[in-house]
C-alpha cells in the first residue's frame, strides 16, 4: 500500500495533480467503452462478424503493415505498407489541405471583415458554397479531378476555408472599435492595424474556426476517400467493409478518432492556452 | 508664440446612426491651447464633447472650418495627437510593457531606446512590477493609468483625454486626477481634457472650456489661476479660487442642462 502511495504522489508531483485529474476525468468514457467492448467478446452477445474482438482489431494493425520493409519504403507510402500509408495520405491531405486553407481562409475572411465590397463579393459566393459544402461536391470532384488526391483535397479544401473565412470574418467585426482607433492615433497604418488588432481580436473565433474546419474537413476526408479517394484511412474502411474484414473497419475509426484527438490535444489546445486564455479574451470554466 | 492647437470655426453636423437624420454638433467653435496648458472641456451629455475629440485625434473628417496642431491642418490620425480613451482601449493581447511601447514599436523605434523609455514612463505612473502582466489582470485604475502611459510614450504634441476616468471608482479617480496633474508638472505636456463632472474640470484645468447644449458652442471660458504644485484635493476641498471656480463651472453647466431638459 506505502509503495503505491509513493508511486502515486510521485506520479502527481511529476505531471500535475490538475492534469492529472483532467486526463483521468477525459479517459472515463473511453475505459467505460473498452471495458462493454471486452464484455460482449466474454457473453457473446453480438456475433464477431458484427463486433471484432479488441486483440482482433489490435492485431490488424501489424497484419497489415505485414510486408513493410522498413521506414524508408513506409515514408514513400509504398503499397506493401498498408496501414502506413493510409494514415500517412490521410494525414498529409489534411496537413496539405490545412496549410493552405487555414491560412487563406483567415486572410479573407479579416479582409472581407474590415472591408464592405470584399465582403459584398465573397459572403454571397461564401453561402452558396457551404451549403452545398462537403460531400455533395464529391460526384462532381470524380468527374473534374478523376479519382485520387486531387478529389479528396478539393473536398477538404472547399470545407476548411469556408468555414474558416466566415469565422475569422465574424471575428474582425466583434472587436471593439476603439482598439483599432487606438492605433491609429499612434500613427499605425491600416497594416499595423491587421496584425495588430484584426488578427488577435479575432482570435478567438478564428480558434473556434480551426476546430470546425478541423472537425468537418476531417469529416469531409473520410468521405472523400471513401468514394472518390484510392488510399487513405476512408478509403480502408469501405475497401474492407466490401470485403467484410470488420475488424480493419474499426481500426480505421479507432485509428481516425486518435489522429483528431491528437490534432486537438496538440495543437489547438495549447493554441488557445497560448492566446485567447493568457489574453483573457475567453473565460474557463471551473 | 503661436498657439499649440487652434480651432477655428469648426461646424459640424454628422447622420443620426439609426434615423440617418442630420444631427447638429458642434456650431461655429473657436478656440486656442497654448503649449503646455491643460485646458479642460465639460459640458452637458450630447453636447458634442466626444465629436470635439474625435475630430481633433482625426478620427471623425470635418467639412466646416478649420483645426490646426503647431500650424499644420489635421486631416487623419496621426502621433502628433495621442489620446486616452474611455476605457478597454488598451488591447489585451498585449502586456502592459507592449502596451506602453506599442506607439514606438510602430515608428520602428530601436529596442534599446523603446525599453528604456517604456521602463521610465512604466515608473511615472507606478506599474513597476506589473510590466508582463496582461489587461485582464490589472484593475480598473491600473488599466487608465497603462493607457496614459502608452500615450505619453509615444511623445505626443498634444494629449487628448477622452473622459479617461469615468469608468473607475470614486476612490480611484481621485489618486489618478492628483497623479495627472503630477505627471502634466513633470511632461509639460499640452492635455486637452474631456469630462462631464465638474470637478474634476476644475481641479485639473489651467482653464475651463463650458460647451453649451446641443449644438455645442463654447459658452464660456473660465480661468483656474492655481499653481499646479498646490492641486492636491486635501487642499482643494478648501481653496477659494478653487471653490468659485468649481462653482461658476457649475452654476454655467446647470444653465445647460435645464435647457437640455426643456427641450
Amino acid at each position: 500500500m506505502s509503495i503505491a502511495n509513493t508511486l502515486s504522489v510521485n506520479i502527481q508531483k511529476k505531471i500535475g495533480r490538475q492534469r492529472l485529474r483532467k486526463f483521468f476525468l477525459g479517459s472515463i468514457p473511453f475505459l467505460i467503452l473498452i471495458t462493454v467492448w471486452h464484455l460482449n467478446e466474454v457473453f457473446n452477445w453480438l456475433a464477431p462478424v458484427f463486433i471484432p474482438k479488441v486483440s482482433e482489431v489490435w492485431e490488424a494493425f501489424f497484419i497489415l503493415q505485414e510486408d513493410c520493409e522498413g521506414f524508408s519504403a513506409a515514408i514513400v507510402l509504398d503499397q506493401s505498407c498498408m496501414m502506413s500509408t493510409h494514415i500517412l495520405s490521410s494525414v498529409g491531405r489534411v496537413l496539405l489541405a490545412s496549410l493552405i486553407g487555414l491560412p487563406a481562409g483567415i486572410a479573407l475572411g479579416i479582409f472581407a471583415g474590415m472591408s464592405r465590397p470584399i465582403s459584398k463579393v465573397l459572403e454571397p459566393i461564401g453561402i452558396f458554397a457551404n451549403s452545398i459544402s462537403g460531400i455533395a461536391w464529391i460526384p462532381l470532384a470524380i468527374v473534374w479531378f478523376g479519382v485520387g488526391w486531387m478529389t479528396t483535397l478539393f473536398i477538404m479544401l472547399n470545407t476548411i476555408f469556408w468555414l474558416m473565412f466566415f469565422n475569422a470574418m465574424l471575428g474582425v467585426r466583434s472587436i471593439a472599435k476603439v482598439y483599432e482607433q487606438s492605433v491609429l492615433t499612434m500613427g499605425g497604418s491600416r497594416w499595423d492595424v491587421i496584425t495588430n488588432v484584426y488578427l488577435p481580436g479575432a482570435m478567438p473565433s478564428i480558434i473556434s474556426g480551426m476546430r470546425m474546419s478541423m472537425g468537418f474537413g476531417w469529416r469531409a476526408l473520410i468521405a472523400a476517400e471513401m468514394i472518390g479517394g484510392d488510399s487513405g484511412l476512408g478509403f480502408m474502411i469501405f475497401s474492407s467493409a466490401s470485403e467484410f474484414k470488420i475488424e480493419e473497419v474499426f481500426l480505421g475509426v479507432i485509428i481516425i478518432s486518435i489522429i483528431f484527438l491528437a490534432t486537438d490535444r496538440y495543437c489547438l489546445i495549447p493554441l488557445e492556452k497560448w492566446t485567447i486564455h493568457r489574453w483573457g479574451l475567453v473565460w474557463k470554466p471551473h | 508664440m503661436p498657439a499649440k492647437l487652434v480651432i477655428q470655426d469648426l461646424t459640424h453636423y454628422y447622420p443620426d446612426e439609426y434615423t440617418g437624420e442630420s444631427v447638429h454638433a458642434l456650431e461655429k467653435i473657436n478656440l486656442k491651447v497654448e503649449e503646455g496648458e491643460l485646458v479642460t472641456v465639460v459640458g452637458p451629455s450630447g453636447c458634442g464633447k466626444s465629436t470635439l475629440l474625435n475630430i481633433l485625434a482625426g478620427l471623425l473628417p470635418y467639412r466646416e472650418g478649420l483645426v490646426t496642431v503647431d500650424g499644420v491642418k489635421i486631416e487623419g490620425p496621426g502621433s502628433d495627437r495621442g489620446v486616452v480613451f474611455q476605457e478597454h482601449a488598451i488591447l489585451p493581447w498585449r502586456s502592459v510593457a507592449k502596451n506602453i511601447g506599442h506607439g514606438l514599436e510602430l515608428r520602428g523605434t530601436p529596442d534599446q531606446e523603446r525599453k528604456t523609455r517604456v521602463s521610465d514612463f512604466i515608473k511615472l505612473v507606478g506599474l513597476e512590477g506589473f510590466e508582463d502582466k496582461y489587461p485582464h489582470e490589472l484593475s480598473g485604475g491600473m488599466k487608465q493609468r497603462c493607457a496614459v502611459a502608452r500615450t505619453l510614450c509615444a511623445d505626443p504634441v498634444v494629449m487628448l483625454m477622452d473622459e479617461p476616468f469615468a469608468a473607475v471608482d470614486a476612490q480611484t479617480r481621485i489618486t489618478l486626477q492628483e497623479e495627472l496633474n503630477r505627471i502634466a508638472i513633470a511632461t509639460k505636456k499640452t492635455i486637452i481634457f474631456i469630462t462631464h463632472a465638474v470637478d474634476e474640470a476644475a481641479f485639473l484645468g489651467d482653464r475651463c472650456f463650458v460647451f453649451s447644449a446641443r449644438p455645442g458652442r463654447l459658452k464660456a471660458i473660465v480661468d483656474i489661476n492655481i499653481a499646479r504644485d498646490k492641486r492636491i484635493w486635501s487642499e482643494m476641498n478648501v481653496d477659494k479660487e478653487f471653490l468659485s471656480s468649481r462653482d461658476e463651472i457649475l452654476r454655467l453647466v446647470r444653465e445647460e442642462v435645464n435647457v437640455a431638459i426643456e427641450e
